[in-house]
């Protein structure tokens, strides 16, 4: 679980080896605090989550944030700087546009709509993780939906499929 | 009124409750772009699920992370907290980061590496799990085989328990990482088998560390053997089975005890 999570969030091995790598040192420091009748899955989820943050973060330009309104419209209109899908084969396997599309949504997003995308978290679950409103949650995970439905019209228009 | 295309999210996703379900229902009746936005979620979600999914390292090799890991995890060693104490106790709840270290001993270091390890090995068992591959395909016992402690190494016995020990993890982590309130009984079906196949070497090992005066090793066997045969012998129907041999892990204190033996 853990090293999937990672690759889902970095998308290639060299950077999600090292956010599980910073998963499994916080699990041992921290592991006097689990209490043995908390779900181990849950305690996971919020660490490997907050790996994920905390290794963008030290990629990114000072001032980072995830989570702030600011960065939350920032999200919205400023994609990764990654190959988009227009510069992918349209005529390749709409899976892949779209996984493009995902690796190239905002941290923000992407996370969230991981967790609950891939990994079925409920908001509720992904909000308490990640220390914020249900609303912010909600509305990273419509931005990032937004942004895969938008991919998915172009690639039919390219690929000539129903739009 | 219903804010469009955000219900349709929360709708596709589960979200909505009955009475706001209803709504989005029977707004999609009448809204064609709100039902072309579900039928785009669906072909977005079927489209990512034909893509594979990456849960290991290429070629599913963990050799090379498993090193890495020990590396990272000996250069972490002096600032994380000290590995259990003989008495199982944890540790107070402070920052590792901010105590200050103290002497650093190889045995700590074993012990701390062999913790982590551990650790790693739970991360790949709940990947496994996940996947529902067959027991004897799961790589997390070639993990378990790196993740020996190299203390285990000087008696062969030792180090046979260990490895048992390392295997044992995978029911009894396995079994501590469920929720027994959402846990139907084939959800542990892996860990009931599992359980059932590891009994007669538990008590194999148990014996022959009896015999050779290991005293610690012959403690943790007999509790492993106790959660082995409680976890086994449950009734699948019984609903409150888990959550009694849960507690029987916390009452031996099994998952500190396995650790020791193993780190010994």
């Amino acid at each position: 679980m853990v090293y999937r999570l990672a690759y889902q969030f970095a998308g290639n091995h060299y950077d999600a080896e090292d956010i599980a790598q910073d998963v499994f040192i916080k699990v041992f420091r921290s592991l006097d605090r689990f209490r043995y009748d908390a779900q181990l899955t849950s305690w996971l989820y919020r660490i490997v989550m907050n790996a994920c943050i905390d290794h963008k973060r030290r990629h990114a330009p000072a001032g980072w944030a995830p989570f702030t309104e600011d960065a939350e419209l920032r999200m919205a209109n400023t994609p990764e700087e990654r190959p988009g899908p227009e510069e992918q084969a349209y005529g390749g396997q709409l899976g892949e546009v779209l996984e493009a599309e995902v690796a190239r949504l905002p941290p923000g997003q992407r996370l969230v709509f991981t967790m609950r995308h891939h990994e079925g978290l409920k908001l509720t679950e992904i909000a308490d993780a990640l220390g914020l409103a249900e609303g912010t949650v909600k509305r990273q995970l419509h931005a990032a939906v937004h942004r895969l439905r938008a991919a998915l019209t172009r690639a039919r228009v390219t690929a000539g499929g129903p739009a | 009124m219903i804010n469009c295309a955000v219900d349709v999210d929360l709708y596709f996703y589960g979200e909505l409750d009955g009475a706001a379900r209803a709504r989005v229902e029977a707004h999609l009746r009448d809204c064609a772009a709100c039902r072309q936005r579900l039928d785009d979620l669906h072909a977005i979600r079927q489209a990512l699920a034909d893509r594979p999914v990456v849960d290991a390292p290429p070629t599913g090799d963990w050799s090379g992370f498993m090193r890495r890991l020990e590396s990272a995890c000996a250069a972490a060693e002096p600032a994380a907290r000290p590995a259990y104490s003989a008495a199982g106790s944890s540790a107070p709840s402070v920052d590792a980061a901010a105590r200050p270290s103290g002497p650093r001993t190889a045995a700590r270091a074993v012990a701390g590496v062999a913790a982590m390890l551990t650790i790693a090995a739970l991360g790949v068992y709940l990947a496994m799990r996940a996947r529902e591959s067959a027991p004897a395909a799961r790589p997390v016992v070639r993990v378990a085989a790196a993740a020996r402690p190299a203390a285990a190494a000087a008696d062969p016995l030792r180090e046979a328990t260990a490895e048992h020990l390392e295997r044992s993890k995978l029911v009894v982590l396995g079994l501590t990482a469920l929720d027994p309130r959402q846990t139907r009984a084939a959800d542990w079906q892996y860990e009931r088998q599992l359980a059932g196949t590891l009994l007669d070497d538990t008590r194999l090992y148990r014996q022959a560390a009896q015999q050779r005066g290991m005293a610690d090793v012959a403690r943790v066997m007999r509790d492993l053997e106790t959660v082995l045969i409680e976890t086994s012998m449950s009734d699948s129907t019984d609903r409150e089975a888990l959550a009694r041999v849960q507690r029987l892990i916390a009452k031996r204190d099994l998952v500190m005890k396995m650790q020791l033996a193993a780190t010994n």
